[in-house]
């Protein structure tokens, strides 16, 4: 049985991942506001996903603001696909 | 949302909720791009019209590039604008970002190709820049209709497609394109094809925001 993925495991990255996988990229405002996280635990958790490989950020300038924006890598992609197939084991087993 | 362990069930509604939250919706002002096109278009067409009526100069009608210069211009920097606005995009973004930057190699091919033509003496080379300026564009106007489901495109890109294949027939046929009966064409085709398209996307929008 696989073990699903710890980086996954958790409510924040995971929602973040989900969005990415539906969207090409997304800025952190957007996924702020989708996910309904704060800002500072918003840049942790994507600090953690960018560092693993799985989604890739860049930081650039619109005017004098910042703008970040984030897109799933491709191993991030095969980590979620990987993390819903164990996922299904889990839940067809109870 | 926090950082925390969660169970396997939880995994699921958290994965099905955010996909369902970036689900395809129109953005507010997703029908200016559209509506910029076609004002322009119908005003420079009408200002041409009144020129040509009034002072009898075939030479007004350079007048159509500044279709192309405003609109070219001011395309990115509205596109870019949106995108900052909505925050995100998605692939169905980068689909008509592509089709319709195709249609603009396209337009500036067969301009460049029909001027070409013109110099060495091409009769209806002048002609043709419109049968292609009206198939090209509604063709990928119905593409982008059926991409996302929006019928008003379907059908102004329909409405557009039969004036263009009407053009190219009457050019076929040495039928002169008199601005008589064509200018009013020409306005009537974009506004089907992008004033009301633009409009009707513009208040969906409002109405799903």
């Amino acid at each position: 049985m696989r073990e699903l993925n710890p980086l996954l495991h958790s409510q924040l990255r995971l929602g973040v991942m989900s969005i990415l996988m539906s969207v090409e990229e997304a800025d952190f405002v957007y996924l702020r506001e989708k996910t309904e996280s704060t800002a500072g635990n918003l840049s942790v958790q994507l600090d953690k996903l960018s560092t693993a490989g799985y989604i890739a950020v860049e930081k650039g300038f619109v005017g004098k603001k910042t703008r970040t924006t984030a897109r799933i890598t491709e191993k991030g992609r095969d980590a979620f696909i990987e993390y819903v197939e164990a996922l299904k084991q889990y839940i067809s087993m109870q | 949302m926090e950082e925390r362990k969660i169970t396997e069930a939880e995994s699921i509604e958290i994965i099905t909720s955010m996909i369902s939250r970036t689900k395809d919706r129109l953005a507010k002002g997703c029908g200016n791009i559209l509506l910029m096109w076609g004002y322009l278009s119908v005003a420079v067409s009408a200002l041409i019209w009144v020129l040509l009526v009034t002072t009898k100069n075939p030479a007004v009608n350079w007048l159509w590039f500044l279709i192309w210069l405003i609109g070219g211009t001011a395309t990115p920097v509205m596109a870019k604008k949106m995108r900052r606005k909505t925050g995100s995009r998605s692939y169905t973004d980068r689909l008509t970002s592509c089709m319709w930057s195709v249609v603009g190699w396209a337009a500036i091919a067969s301009v460049m190709l029909c001027l070409g033509f013109l110099l060495i003496g091409g009769k209806d080379s002048w002609s043709m820049m419109f049968a292609f300026a009206f198939i090209i564009v509604p063709m990928a106007e119905i593409m982008q209709g059926l991409v996302i489901k929006e019928q008003s495109l379907i059908a102004g890109g329909s409405v557009g497609l039969v004036a263009g294949l009407f053009t190219m027939c009457c050019i076929s046929a040495h039928v002169a394109l008199v601005a008589n009966w064509f200018m009013p064409l020409f306005i009537l085709a974009f506004a089907a094809m992008m004033i009301v398209p633009g409009h009707m996307l513009n208040s969906k929008a409002q109405r799903e925001s």
